[in-house]
C-alpha cells in the first residue's frame, strides 16, 4: 500500500539514526526509558542533583589530597569513595547499558540528563508530524484505521478497553524487560548485548503469535 | 560533543529523525503492522531486521563500546507483555506518539496506558518483584 518507504530506505533511516546517536552520545537510546524517567521526573530531578553534588564532593576530596600529597611530598591517595554515581545504580534506564557488576572493564557515562530524555519524546512527535503532514498521511479521525477495525474491533468501547489494555502491557512489559525496540531491538542488538537478543526474540515471537491469533481466530 | 547541551541536541535530531523515519516507514499504521507481524509482507520487517544487522557491522567496525547485559527474572515475561501489547494496540513505547501525530486521536488512550504500565511497574518492582534496579533498568 500506500507510499510508504521500501524497506532498504527504512533499514537505512533506523541503522544512521542509531549509529549517530551512540558516535555522538557515547550513549544508547530507548523511548521506554524516556518515558520511565520522564514520569518519574521529580525523583529523577532529586537524584540528578544528589549526583551533582556528589561530583563536586568528589573533586573537592581530590584536590584537597593533591594539595596535601604537594605539601608533604607524597603520592596523591585514591580517593576512599569509588566513583560511582546514581547513573550506575540505573544504567538499564538508557535500555542498553550494563550495570557495573556487569561489566566493569568499561567507564560509563551514565544516563542522559532529564531533559534531553524530554525532549526526545516531544521530538518524536514533531517528527511523526513532518512526516504525515508532508506524505499527506495525516488525517485526523477517531478511529485506529481499516486495519485495527478488520483484524481487532470496530466497536469503539472496545477498541477504548483494547487500546488501554495493550498500552499497559506496553509499558509495564518494556520496563520489566529493561527496554523496548529500541533499546533492546535496535541498540540492543547492535551490541549483540544477549539480553537484547532473547527479549527482541521474545517479544517478536509473542507479537506473531498474538497478531495470528488476532487475525485468523478471533 | 558531550556537554549537556550536546546530549540535547543529539536527543532533539534523535527524536524528530526517529518519528520522521518511523512514520514514513509504516510503524504508525495499524494495517501495516499486523501485515509484518502475520508475514503477509516482509518490508516493515526487513526495514528493522536490516537496520540491526547494518548497526551490527558499523559498531564493529567503529569499536562502539560494548555493553554485556544480563539476562535477569524479568526479561522474558516482560518482553511477552510487552509483544501482546503491541500487537493488541500496535504501539511500542514510540509508536503511539507517531500515531497521534498522525492524527490517530484514540492513540492518546494508548499512551495512557503506556504511562499507566510504566508506574505500575515500578511501583510493583518495589513491592513485590525487588529485582536488581541495575539490571533490569526499571
Amino acid at each position: 500500500m500506500s507510499g510508504y518507504w521500501p524497506w532498504w530506505a527504512g533499514a537505512a533511516g533506523l541503522a544512521l539514526i542509531t549509529i549517530n546517536y551512540a558516535l555522538t552520545t557515547d550513549r544508547s537510546f530507548g523511548v521506554s526509558s524516556a518515558w520511565d524517567r520522564v514520569l518519574h521526573w521529580r525523583r529523577e530531578r532529586r537524584l540528578e542533583r544528589m549526583d551533582e553534588e556528589f561530583t563536586d564532593e568528589r573533586a573537592l576530596a581530590e584536590a584537597l589530597a593533591a594539595a596535601t600529597a604537594e605539601h608533604f611530598g607524597t603520592g596523591p591517595a585514591a580517593p576512599t569513595v569509588p566513583p560511582v554515581g546514581y547513573g550506575t545504580s540505573q544504567l538499564l534506564e538508557t535500555d542498553a547499558e550494563p550495570s557495573a557488576s556487569e561489566d566493569t572493564s568499561v567507564t560509563s557515562p551514565g544516563p542522559a540528563p532529564l531533559v534531553t530524555q524530554a525532549a526526545l519524546l516531544v521530538s518524536i512527535f514533531f517528527g511523526g508530524l513532518i512526516a504525515a503532514v508532508t506524505s499527506g498521511r495525516f488525517h485526523l479521525r477517531f478511529d485506529m484505521g481499516p486495519g485495527f477495525r478488520n483484524v481487532v474491533t470496530a466497536n469503539p468501547t472496545t477498541m477504548t478497553v483494547l487500546l488501554f489494555v495493550g498500552g499497559v502491557l506496553v509499558g509495564f512489559g518494556t520496563r520489566l524487560a529493561g527496554g523496548c525496540s529500541s533499546g533492546h531491538g535496535l541498540n540492543g542488538c547492535g551490541r549483540l548485548r544477549l539480553v537484547s537478543l532473547v527479549a527482541t526474540a521474545v517479544f517478536f515471537g509473542t507479537a506473531v503469535a498474538v497478531s495470528f491469533l488476532l487475525w485468523k481466530v478471533i | 560533543m558531550r556537554t549537556r547541551g550536546a546530549i540535547l541536541l543529539a536527543n532533539i535530531i534523535t527524536g524528530l529523525t526517529l518519528g520522521y523515519t518511523v512514520s514514513n516507514i509504516g510503524f504508525g499504521d495499524y494495517t501495516e503492522l499486523n501485515r509484518m507481524f502475520t508475514f503477509q509482507d516482509l518490508r516493515m520487517l526487513l526495514s528493522f531486521a536490516g537496520a540491526v544487522v547494518i548497526i551490527i557491522c558499523a559498531f564493529a567496525l567503529l569499536r562502539v563500546r560494548r555493553t554485556p547485559g544480563r539476562i535477569h527474572a524479568g526479561v522474558i515475561p516482560g518482553a511477552v507483555l510487552f509483544g501482546t501489547g503491541w500487537a493488541i494496540s500496535g504501539g511500542c513505547p514510540a509508536i503511539p506518539i507517531v500515531q497521534v501525530a498522525s492524527g490517530y486521536l484514540p492513540a492518546l488512550i494508548t499512551i495512557v496506558g503506556v504511562t499507566v504500565g510504566i508506574r505500575l511497574c515500578r511501583w510493583a518492582n518495589a513491592r513485590y518483584f525487588h529485582l536488581d534496579r541495575g539490571s533490569c533498568g526499571l
